[in-house]
């Protein structure tokens, strides 16, 4: 018969645990630091090679038309483009000093990357959907000065209604998360320090 | 002066500093990787990328906070960031500790002696907690008194008092049933 109570039972099982017993010396630190660096690094440019592949395609689409109608509303659509991968980077990137991940306490850290992904959703419409808009318009009003035919009319009203129903469904989706990111951060007011 | 390349003294400090810390936290560090990553190789990166925070933060320790804090602020810190990556990518929910109160225990009966289980339904049962009531739990685990445990989320004391009595309360009713607090 054991005296132990749940407490001690758990704090037990929980420390005397196997562990592999990792360890990494300084030389394979100082090397992984670096493996590290390349790695996010490639982690970037993935991320962005699908804004990457876009711009290309608005390149070449550029580069093909010679009406300058045209080329301006690709222009714009490659800028536009352009504009939201960098407003991704700016807005997405959680790399942080690694003085401030000690300095800081795990509340103040975790409020704020709660934070910074509110912001970053609240409000896309600015940074996310609108820098393409111009582009895409330029590039409907070309469309109809080319062909005036009213069957050719139609079937860009329609898709660019699906273009509109799907910028207004992101925006949704948007607003639904930094809702709920907001609620959990007021879920912490709770629990800080007084 | 140093000589030229010569290792600087500040990265020499910085190197004994994680060495020591890497001797003291190594295990501690090992088991707080596990309560936030299930899947071993994940695991394995995540450890990796917590070590190399926490050799990183030497070169500007300042003494501010103990040691063991800084170390722990920085391990659960990354560890955070990968549950909320983690989670963004996989949609997968957390949930609270209250929440979690909630839920039926899955356990098929009795008492179990058999502390491998325990162990693992432990970590499963910390896995699926908001990042927050983690750390609690972890610093309880791992013997850290209320103040330490404040001192390193920054949480208010009465609220680890708290969270600490509710913790004991939902050990005691999924692991030791028929035991008293």
């Amino acid at each position: 018969m054991t005296h132990e109570t749940p407490k001690d039972r758990m704090q037990d099982i929980w420390q005397c645990q196997p562990v592999e017993g990792i360890k990494m010396s300084v030389e394979e630190i100082h090397s992984r630091a670096g493996k590290f660096e390349k790695k996010v690094i490639w982690r970037n440019v993935r991320e962005y090679a699908a804004g990457a592949i876009v711009v290309v395609f608005f390149g070449l689409a550029f580069a093909g038309t010679h009406d300058w109608l045209g080329r301006c509303a690709f222009a714009l659509l490659i800028a536009g483009t352009a504009y939201v991968m960098y407003q991704l980077h700016r807005k997405g990137s959680s790399r942080r000093m690694p003085e401030e991940l000690g300095t800081g306490s795990s509340l103040q850290f975790y409020r704020s990357e709660l934070e910074r992904q509110r912001d970053l959703v609240s409000n896309v419409w600015p940074w996310y959907l609108a820098p393409v808009v111009p582009g895409l318009l330029l590039l409907a009003i070309t469309s109809i000065v080319h062909n005036r035919q009213l069957w050719h009319v139609a079937a860009l009203v329609f898709w660019y209604g699906l273009i509109a129903v799907f910028f207004v469904f992101v925006w949704k989706l948007n607003a639904r998360a930094a809702r709920r990111l907001q609620r959990m951060i007021d879920d912490l007011g709770a629990a800080e320090q007084p | 002066m140093s000589e030229a390349g010569a290792i600087p003294a500040v990265r020499c400090n910085q190197d004994a500093l994680y060495e020591e810390a890497a001797a003291e936290y190594g295990p501690a560090l090992e088991r707080l990787a596990h309560a936030y990553e299930a899947e071993p190789e994940t695991r394995r990166d995540l450890l990796q990328e917590i070590h190399i925070a926490v050799w990183r933060s030497f070169a500007s320790f300042d003494g501010r906070c103990s040691r063991r804090t800084w170390i722990y602020r920085i391990a659960h810190n990354v560890a955070t960031s990968h549950v909320i990556k983690q989670r963004r990518a996989k949609g997968q929910g957390l949930i609270g500790l209250e929440e979690m109160e909630t839920l039926p225990d899955t356990r098929s009966g009795h008492e179990t002696a058999d502390r491998n289980q325990d162990l693992a339904r432990l970590m499963e049962f910390i896995q699926r907690l908001k990042p927050l009531d983690r750390q609690v739990i972890l610093s309880y685990l791992e013997g850290l008194d209320a103040a330490s445990i404040g001192e390193i989320t920054g949480l208010s004391a009465r609220y680890v008092s708290t969270k600490i009595y509710r913790i004991k309360e939902v050990l005691a009713r999924r692991f030791n049933p028929g035991r008293t607090l």
